[in-house]
C-alpha cells in the first residue's frame, strides 16, 4: 500500500538571516494593520503591499532573471512565504500568479507570455485569477463549457466562468476554454487560454459571499476574439495542464495558516490558569509543527524535482481539517464570553463565516479524498 | 558523509534487518502467548543478536551509537508489528545508563516514572515507595527511574534484589504493567544533565519510543483496513469500492502520514551519541518536537482506531481478528509517558507564554521555560 513518504527537510540555519528581514519588513510595513484586516489572510488584496514585496524581490522568488525573478530556492520561497501567511500579511492580489500563473507561463510559453508578462507579476503589478470553475462545472472540471469556435487568427468565446476570485482586480485569468470534442475519457479537446480580462465581450459580476465580501466573481465571455498566441501550451493539452496547475495549489502553507489569525487573538485573550485552554492551544501547536514539517517536506521533495502529487493532497486535506476546526476551538473556549467589538470577536466572527471555503477552494475535500483513496489502491 | 546521509542509512540497513526479525517472528500467536504471560525467548535472543537494544549506545560500550533517526525502524517495528518485548524500555534504558556512565547487567531493562498514586522517595540512602504501570518489571533486570533525591540524575534499581516486590498487572492491550514497590532497596545513581533540555530525560524519551511505536501501529492498522476494504465484497462488491468507506481511509491515511512526520522530525533532535567521537550531540528543539511527537501520534490514534473498527465490522472486534493486537495498543500507548493532552500542556503553557508572537515559537521549534 504505497502512502507517500514525505521527507524531513532540515531548513538550512542560514535562513534564519532571510526570515529575519521578512519579519522586519513585516512589522515596519503592518504595524498598524488591524486583526480584522490580517485575518483575510492570503484573500487580501492591496497594491501597494504587493508592488513593496516585489521590490524586496519576494515575489516570483525562485523564477530566472529573465523572467524577473530572483533565483533563489523554493525552500527561501517557503520562508518568505510562510512568514506572510503567519503575519495575516495582505497578499492576496498577486498570490495566484506568483503561485501559480507565472510558473505556468514560464513552463508552457517560455517565449512569448512568459517574458511578456513575469516581470510584472514579479514587481506585484500584475495580477492574475484562474479561469477553471463554472456555473455547471466545480469539482467535475472536465465538464467545462465555455466554448471557443475556431476563427480567423484566433478562437471565438462563448460561456461563463463562475467563483472567479478577484477577477475584478486582476489583468488576465489562464482560463480553461473547450476548443473540441471530449472524446470517450472527457478531458480532451481542453485547452488553456491567456486571457486578457479587459478585453471586449468579457464582463465581469460581483458575486458577494456570506461574509458580505466581494472576492468571486461570474465572467461572462460574449463572443470574445482570443488571439491562437493567447493559447498556453498546446491546443487540447488543457486537462493535462489544469491537473498540473492544481498540483502548485495544494501543499503550501496557505493550507493550514488561514486561521492563524484567530489562534493570534485567542493567545492573546488566554487564561493561562485554564487547564482547557492550554490544552487546546498545545494539540494546535503539535498540528501546526507537524503541518509546517509536512508542507516544507513537500516542498524540498519538489525542489529535489520529485513529484509528491499524493503528498500534496494529503497535506491539503490534514491542513484544511485543522484550519476549520480552529473556529470551533475558539467557541468551545470563548464564545459567550468576548466582549463585542474586541478584536477577538471581530476575528472570531471572520474566520468562523470564512472557514467553509478553506476546503472548498484548490479542490474540495472530497475530492481529495477520493485523490488520496485511489493512492491507497481503493479505485 | 553528512550526519544526516549516515542516518539514512544506518536507519535502512537497520530497517532490513528489523523487517526480517519480526516480520520473521512475531506472529499472532505470539503476541497473544505473550499476553498470557509466555516469554517469547527466541525473538529476545534474536534481537539482542542483531543488537537491537544496545542501538543507541556508543561503539565502545557496544552498541552501534545510531541517532534516534537511525534506530527509528526498531521502534517503529515495535509498533508495527506489535513486539511483545521491553525493547523500546530496553533501547531507552541503555542510552540513559551509557549518558550516565552506569554500567546495566545483561538482559532487558525497564524505565519508568512515578504517575499518580506513586511515590518515591529516599529514606537514608536507599530508595522506597512505589511505581506503578512499570513495562514488564516481572521479565526486566533492572529499572530506570529519574532520581528521587538529586535532579538531573538517574537511579538504577536491580529488579532481583531484595527488598524488591513486583505485582504483575497490564494495560489495555494486554503488556505487562507491573507495580514495582521497593522497601529501602539500594541504587546507583548517575548524572545526566546533559539531557537537562529533555526536562525529565526519563519520561521524555519513553514518550518519544511510544510516539514511535505508535505510528509503526498506526501504519499497520491502515494496512490492515486498505486491505480489507479490498478483500471483502458486499452488495456485488468490494467494499472499499464505496465511496463512503474510501472517504473514511482517506482521512486515517491523513492521520498516519501526519504521526509518521511528527515522529521523523523528532528523531532527529533528540540527544545522540556521535558515532565517530562518541560525544553526546543534542539540539535544542528536542523537547518541542518530541511533545508535538506525542501529542499528534496520540491525537492520530484516537481518531484512525474507531474507523478502523468501522470499516471492518464485526470481524474486526473478535478475538480472532488480528485488528484489535494494534488498535488496543494506539489505546494504550497514547497514554503511557503523558498522554496526548498532559504533552499537550506543555506545549500549550508555552503558546500561552508566547502569545501573540506564538508563531516564532512553532518556526524556532523551542520551548521558553
Amino acid at each position: 500500500m504505497p502512502l507517500p513518504e514525505i521527507s524531513v527537510h532540515d531548513l538550512d540555519p542560514a535562513l534564519e538571516s532571510l526570515r529575519a528581514e521578512v519579519r522586519d519588513f513585516i512589522a515596519t510595513e503592518l504595524r498598524d494593520f488591524p486583526p480584522r484586516e490580517r485575518a483575510k489572510n492570503w484573500l487580501n488584496a492591496n497594491a501597494a503591499f504587493s508592488r513593496k514585496l516585489g521590490a524586496r524581490g519576494w515575489i516570483g522568488m525562485t523564477w530566472p532573471k529573465r523572467y524577473g525573478g530572483a533565483e533563489r530556492s523554493m525552500i527561501d520561497r517557503y520562508v518568505v512565504i510562510e512568514e506572510l501567511l503567519a503575519a495575516g500579511a495582505p497578499v492576496g492580489l498577486h498570490w495566484i500568479a506568483d503561485r501559480q500563473s507565472g510558473p505556468m507561463l514560464m513552463r508552457h510559453s517560455p517565449d512569448l507570455w512568459a517574458p511578456r508578462l513575469c516581470p510584472g507579476i514579479a514587481k506585484g503589478e500584475i495580477y492574475f485569477a484562474i479561469g477553471m470553475s463554472e456555473p455547471d462545472s466545480g469539482s467535475d472540471l472536465a465538464s467545462v463549457r465555455t466554448r471557443g469556435v475556431k476563427v480567423e487568427g484566433g478562437w471565438l468565446v462563448n460561456g461563463r466562468k463562475l467563483w472567479t476570485s478577484n477577477a475584478h482586480l486582476s489583468h488576465y485569468a489562464i482560463t480553461l476554454i473547450r476548443t473540441g470534442a471530449a472524446g470517450e475519457q472527457r478531458h480532451a479537446g481542453l485547452t488553456q487560454f491567456v486571457v486578457d480580462l479587459k478585453a471586449e465581450g468579457i464582463s465581469i459580476r460581483p458575486v458577494i459571499n456570506q461574509l458580505g465580501d466581494h472576492d468571486f466573481n461570474e465572467v461572462t465571455f460574449t463572443d470574445v476574439f482570443i488571439a491562437d498566441e493567447n493559447i498556453l501550451g498546446g491546443e487540447g493539452d488543457g486537462w493535462k495542464q489544469v491537473t498540473e496547475e492544481l498540483a502548485f495549489e495544494r501543499s503550501g502553507p496557505e493550507r493550514y495558516l488561514s486561521s492563524s489569525q484567530l489562534v493570534r487573538e485567542m493567545l492573546l485573550a488566554a487564561d493561562g490558569d485554564s487547564d482547557r485552554q492550554r490544552v487546546t492551544f498545545g494539540r494546535i501547536a503539535a498540528h501546526y509543527a507537524t503541518l509546517r514539517q509536512m508542507s516544507l517536506g513537500v516542498s524540498g521533495m519538489l525542489a529535489r524535482g520529485d513529484t509528491p502529487a499524493l503528498a500534496a493532497t494529503i497535506v491539503k486535506d490534514v491542513g484544511t481539517t485543522l484550519e476549520q476546526a480552529i473556529p470551533g476551538m475558539a467557541h468551545d473556549l470563548f464564545g459567550g464570553d468576548v466582549a463585542p467589538g474586541s478584536d477577538l470577536a471581530e476575528v472570531m466572527h471572520y474566520t468562523t463565516l470564512a472557514a467553509p471555503s478553506f476546503s472548498l477552494r484548490g479542490g474540495t475535500r472530497e475530492i481529495l479524498r477520493g485523490i488520496i483513496a485511489r493512492g491507497l489502491g481503493l479505485r | 558523509m553528512s550526519d544526516i546521509q549516515h542516518a539514512d542509512d544506518l536507519a535502512a540497513m537497520i530497517g532490513e534487518s528489523v523487517g526480517q526479525v519480526f516480520g520473521d517472528l512475531v506472529t499472532p500467536d505470539l503476541i497473544l502467548g505473550a499476553e498470557k504471560g509466555e516469554w517469547p525467548e527466541r525473538l529476545w535472543a534474536t534481537a539482542i543478536d542483531s543488537g537491537f537494544d544496545r542501538a543507541l549506545v556508543p561503539e565502545s560500550a557496544g552498541g552501534i551509537a545510531a541517532s534516534w533517526a537511525g534506530a527509528l525502524p526498531i521502534l517503529r517495528g515495535i509498533g508495527q508489528w506489535q513486539v511483545p518485548l521491553p525493547l523500546a524500555e530496553s533501547m531507552v534504558g541503555r542510552f540513559l545508563a551509557a549518558v550516565a556512565g552506569i554500567e546495566l547487567p545483561e538482559g532487558p531493562v525497564t524505565i519508568a516514572v512515578p504517575g499518580r498514586g506513586d511515590t518515591l522517595a529516599m529514606r537514608g540512602d536507599r530508595i522506597e515507595g512505589t511505581v506503578s504501570g512499570v513495562a514488564w518489571a516481572g521479565q526486566c533486570r533492572a529499572l530506570i527511574v529519574p532520581d528521587p533525591a538529586t535532579a538531573g540524575r538517574i537511579a538504577v534499581i536491580e529488579l532481583g534484589g531484595s527488598g524488591v516486590s513486583i505485582t504483575a498487572g497490564a494495560n489495555s492491550a494486554g503488556e505487562p504493567r507491573d507495580r514495582v514497590v521497593l522497601a529501602g532497596v539500594a541504587r546507583r545513581t548517575g548524572e545526566v544533565s546533559a539531557l537537562s533540555g529533555l526536562d525529565d530525560p526519563v519520561r521524555a524519551l519513553g514518550a518519544f519510543a511510544r510516539s514511535a511505536a505508535l505510528s509503526g501501529a498506526l501504519a499497520s492498522v491502515l494496512d490492515q483496513s486498505v486491505q480489507y476494504a479490498n478483500d471483502r465484497v458486499q452488495f456485488g462488491r468490494q467494499i472499499g469500492k464505496f465511496q463512503a468507506i474510501q472517504q473514511q481511509l482517506a482521512l486515517i491515511a491523513g492521520e498516519v502520514t501526519a504521526a509518521r512526520m511528527a515522529v521523523d522530525a523528532a528523531a532527529r533532535t533528540l540527544p545522540c551519541f556521535d558515532a565517530a567521537s562518541g560525544a553526546l550531540a543534542t539540539d535544542d528543539r528536542a523537547l518541542f518536537d518530541l511533545a508535538v511527537a506525542k501529542v499528534r501520534t496520540g491525537d492520530a490514534a484516537t481518531v484512525v482506531a474507531p474507523i478502523a473498527h468501522a470499516v471492518h465490522g464485526a470481524i474486526g472486534f473478535t478475538h480472532e481478528h488480528r485488528l484489535h493486537l494494534a488498535t488496543r495498543r494506539l489505546w494504550s500507548w497514547r497514554g503511557e509517558f503523558g498522554s496526548d493532552a498532559q504533552w499537550a500542556d506543555v506545549l500549550g503553557q508555552a503558546m500561552v507564554a508566547a502569545g501573540g508572537g506564538f508563531w516564532e515559537m512553532i518556526a524556532a521549534r523551542r520551548l521558553e521555560r
